[in-house]
């Protein structure tokens, strides 16, 4: 519960907490002498009681999916397909879900296996980006996917050939392609996902890493064979967060 | 414990949790997609995962929040891969006009359609705190906001709940 100095409370700040939470217990003091703000919360908590009878849908019966069996190690399940297949960033999961077990975010005691995971998946679904390409996005493009109030980014970083606002996590995050001299180099900037060590994300034919960044991160993922050393370096000096 | 007790054990452990989160899962799934089917393919691939990851989850005092956070990421990976756009009110799908259905009682009508045209960045934590009884904090975590930005929200969504059902009434 928020705590407040009921002595500096006023009608406005006491609407604001009520209606923010309308379980708000403070500002005592201020709801003696002032009637409106008392009316106020009665109406805010009838409110929430209408609010959470429409929030609460009729339920279907339960239905769990055909589970795979999983054995050890097999925490996210693969296919024996060969990783020229379009899904061939997917297979990389049973590497880095491995590798990144026990990464803690957001400071709280839930373990989240799964950023590592979250940037496969979002890969795997925009193939798409990964295209050879001499075309160099917009620089008025490249400002609105990497707006000024979260990062600021030269062009050092390599020839920029795409640009989009990705989700990751529930947060919108610049997408990026460069080239490198294998083929594309996928950019993702993840300024609210503060890791504490580096993930590597190797398979056959993915090389990448997921580098701490500041208080970000950022994830550079090329083909098997990229060099990824110089190009690491490069992107991570080009950025500097705004935050 | 041999490999098959451990096995029936995960199995065991999977099947008290979904019991007991099913219809927080699946609640918030609707809330946040505004739509019974989706929510139903959504939940079902939470689940999927869920399965798959159990062994990251260390604590089940910590499945509730492991578990939405699931809903949510599945929730997300579904409308980036559809790329569907907002609907109109006026404009549903059976599935949606179904989360809307008319009960015996208007005013339960009325807040729920409210609550539906809702804005998503007002509508979830709305969901959140008064649906999962989660603090303020506990949806900044989750929503990866600052929770000045949360409360927010949490005001301004009332406040348009507010003056939608004063509109009905007039």
């Amino acid at each position: 519960m928020t705590t407040h100095d009921e002595e500096m409370m006023n009608c406005e700040e006491f609407e604001q907490a009520i209606a923010a939470d309308p379980s708000f217990d403070g500002g005592a003091a201020h709801l003696l002498q002032c009637s409106s703000c008392k009316a106020f919360r009665a109406e805010m908590r009838a409110l929430d009681q209408d609010i959470g009878n429409a929030l609460r849908i009729d339920v279907p019966k339960l239905q769990i999916p055909d589970l795979p069996e999983l054995d050890s190690g097999n925490v996210v399940a693969m296919t024996g397909r060969r990783f020229s297949t379009p899904t061939w960033f997917a297979m990389a999961a049973t590497v880095l879900v491995a590798a990144v077990l026990g990464v803690r975010m957001f400071g709280s005691s839930v373990a989240y296996p799964s950023l590592a995971e979250e940037v496969i998946a979002h890969l795997d679904h925009e193939q798409f980006s990964l295209r050879v390409s001499d075309k160099p996005v917009s620089d008025s493009k490249l400002a609105t996917v990497v707006p000024a109030d979260v990062a600021q980014m030269n062009h050092s970083a390599g020839l920029i050939t795409y640009a989009r606002s990705c989700t990751i996590n529930g947060n919108t995050v610049p997408h990026l392609v460069i080239q490198g001299e294998r083929g594309p180099v996928t950019i993702l900037l993840l300024p609210d996902e503060k890791i504490s060590d580096a993930i590597p994300l190797h398979g056959e034919n993915i090389n990448g890493v997921i580098l701490p960044v500041g208080s970000g991160s950022i994830a550079i993922i090329g083909t098997g064979d990229e060099r990824l050393e110089e190009i690491e370096e490069r992107v991570v000096n080009s950025v500097m967060w705004s935050t | 414990m041999n490999s098959s007790n451990a096995a029936l054990e995960r199995r065991r452990r999977f099947d008290e949790l979904v019991g007991v989160f099913h219809q927080d899962m699946y609640r918030y799934a609707v809330w946040l997609s505004r739509d019974r089917s989706i929510a139903e393919d959504v939940v079902q691939e939470a689940l999927l995962r869920a399965w798959k990851s159990l062994d990251a989850l260390r604590e089940d005092g910590a499945a509730k929040h492991w578990l939405l956070t699931i809903v949510r990421r599945e929730n997300a990976r579904y409308f980036e891969r559809r790329r569907l756009e907002t609907v109109d009110v006026d404009d549903l799908t059976p599935s949606q006009e179904a989360l809307l259905a008319e009960t015996q009682d208007g005013k339960l009508d009325d807040m729920r359609e409210a609550i539906y045209e809702l804005n998503d960045d007002y509508r979830e934590p709305l969901v959140l705190q008064v649906l999962m009884g989660y603090s303020t904090g506990e949806i900044a975590e989750l929503m990866g906001l600052k929770q000045g930005a949360v409360l927010t929200r949490l005001h301004r969504a009332r406040l348009k709940l507010r003056d939608s059902m004063q509109d009905e009434v007039v």
